[in-house]
């Protein structure tokens, strides 16, 4: 199948790939979730990917998040290779995600949360901690000021203290940003952050990705089933279909797309 | 009184001794991991001091508190390395399959001071040398030692380490997500109760005066578990509260099956039946209290935000 990919890659000679798949393949046993994708995500860009259910969106996130390995194929970040790493090392690199279906530590508060996610911007081990001596202390301030301030940028924080089972849906989504924004990634991957959201919600949504990005200055991709919401957020959609890349490139031309429509968008 | 210490001091100790031990089992726990092994580290620190004692040292009774504390310190480190060289490849394994791991090698050193000459075969190692006069007055080390491990469980849970193990116990996916290497710090729960059962079996062997392959059994494993299920496995004071209650519970039971006018089976069964009891108690404690009996709600943790507004 040829991979439209050249067109949009012109737009944006100027910029630098941050990810880049190279002929990315995984099977599970007889199924190949994901079949020989290649595309590269620039940096500053929001990115959505889209497709029916079971093209294998979430697979791809995986992959580049190392929760799974690819059966071939290449996952380059900043040009280096991140295929072979596991889940903590990739976190560590600057490439945080939340989940499709919220995986929160559900039995901690809202703080501890965040908190928790600040791992690897802290040093102190078990003495240091356990007896309070140096950097422990200052580290615990400011681990805890920092996971305030993230909360209150996703507008939880008059319910820091809050168990986050306890929360309702959409706000357990926020969450889960403000948990991953507290790795200070430079990429952030969010797995369907729109659904059980209203429409009034998704809008505020959509606002919201738009000021993390500027704010943080962060590359975002995005999976989404909500076709407006990801038409008009995204730089650049690419399109999944059982496996298989079928469209990539600016959302008015993925929207005319063919493929895309046939396979997807249908026809009205 | 001198009545009652004379006659109470040894369970006084057993059950600090019993918290320790649930403390030790909690410690993997905090990161989710349900690992048996405490009684093999535990038998192993008993091993090291009393082969120190009884064949290094050579001392004239009463034995130096030096030297025993001196034994405590190479106990767990003994343990702390085995518990490395153990955790990183036994804890790849999830759920039961790392708990019958965790049996395995309790039974492999079990076998293995059953059969060696240095752990005195399946005779043991008897006549450890005496630092104290009474049983009572082992309170002078285990009392501190139960304060420090408490306050040290205490303060792990509210540091970054601590809320690493959190983390993975809560779900080990999301952990790794953000940034936390769950092989590490599995391994390092783990190991952290590794020298404290090693730590307790050092001043155990003196304290029990013989030391030998009974120690560290399955049934141990189940006793221990039944201090941290049944206790509460949501926060320290759980095992802790639940080690002293289950060590006591064998010296209740025999009191009430003393009792005048109990047909002759129930008094048989409150003597001998204490496993058969702890049994039924995890299975029922783990229905109706899948958290335990102390529970992080029961305490009701203030607030921790406040300070920080």
């Amino acid at each position: 199948m040829p991979q439209p990919q050249l067109a949009d890659s012109i737009s944006n000679l100027d910029r630098t790939p941050v990810l880049e798949a190279r002929g990315l393949t995984r099977r599970f046993g007889g199924l190949i979730a994901v079949n020989n994708v290649s595309f590269s995500v620039n940096e500053g860009e929001i990115f959505g990917l889209i497709g029916p259910n079971g093209a294998g969106k979430t697979t791809l996130f995986n992959l580049v998040t190392g929760l799974i390995h690819p059966s071939n194929g290449q996952m380059l970040y900043q040009g280096d290779e991140i295929s072979k790493l596991r889940p903590h090392q990739i976190a560590k690199k600057g490439i945080a995600r939340t989940f499709q279906n919220i995986r929160l530590f559900a039995d901690l508060s809202a703080l501890e949360n965040v908190m928790i996610a600040q791992h690897i911007h802290t040093k102190s081990g078990v003495f240091t901690g356990v007896l309070g001596l140096p950097p422990a202390p200052r580290e615990e301030q400011k681990t805890r000021s920092r996971a305030f301030e993230l909360l209150e940028l996703v507008g939880l924080s008059d319910r820091a203290d809050e168990k986050a089972s306890n929360f309702p849906y959409g706000d357990q989504r926020r969450l889960e940003i403000a948990r991953a924004l507290a790795l200070e990634p430079s990429v952030l991957l969010l797995d369907e952050p729109a659904a059980g959201m209203n429409p009034n919600e998704k809008q505020q949504l959509s606002d919201f990705i738009r000021q993390i990005r500027q704010q943080f200055n962060l590359t975002i991709l995005l999976i989404e089933h909500h076709v407006p919401l990801v038409m008009g957020l995204c730089d650049r959609i690419a399109v999944l279909n059982f496996g298989q890349l079928i469209a990539i490139g600016n959302p008015a031309d993925v929207k005319s797309d063919q493929a895309v429509i046939e396979a997807y968008l249908g026809t009205d | 009184m001198n009545d009652f210490v004379s006659t109470y001091g040894f369970l006084f100790v057993s059950m600090i001794l019993g918290a320790m031990l649930g403390l030790s089992l909690y410690l993997p726990l905090m990161a989710g991991q349900l690992s048996l092994a405490s009684p093999g580290f535990y038998a192993l620190g008993g091993y090291v001091a009393a082969i120190l004692s009884t064949k290094v040292f050579q001392v004239k009774e009463p034995f130096p508190i030096a030297l025993l504390l001196l034994e405590m310190l190479i106990a767990g480190i003994i343990c702390g390395l085995l518990g490395v060289i153990v955790g990183v490849p036994a804890l790849r394994l999830r759920g039961i399959y790392l708990a019958i791991a965790t049996i395995a090698f309790v039974e492999i050193l079990r076998v293995l001071a059953l059969n060696l000459d240095v752990t005195g075969g399946a005779v043991g190692i008897f006549g450890i040398p005496q630092p104290f006069q009474s049983p009572i007055e082992y309170l002078w080390i285990v009392l501190p030692l139960l304060l420090i491990s408490m306050a040290f469980v205490y303060r792990l849970e509210k540091i970054r380490v601590g809320r690493a193990f959190i983390a993975i116990r809560e779900d080990e996916l999301a952990a790794d997500s953000m940034g936390i290497n769950p092989t590490y710090y599995k391994a390092l729960a783990f190991t952290l109760g590794a020298i404290l059962a090693g730590v307790v079996g050092a001043i155990s062997a003196h304290f029990l005066n013989t030391w030998n392959a009974r120690q560290g059994t399955f049934d141990a494993s189940i006793i221990y578990l039944t201090f941290v299920l049944i206790g509460g496995s949501r926060t320290f004071l759980g095992p802790v509260l639940g080690g002293m209650v289950f060590t006591a519970l064998p010296e209740i039971l025999r009191a009430i099956a003393d009792t005048p006018g109990l047909p002759v089976w129930l008094a048989q069964f409150l003597r001998d039946g204490r496993l058969i009891i702890f049994g039924l108690l995890i299975v029922i404690g783990t229905r109706f209290f899948p958290q335990g009996l102390v529970t992080p709600q029961l305490l009701k943790r203030r607030s921790r935000s406040q300070a920080n507004r």
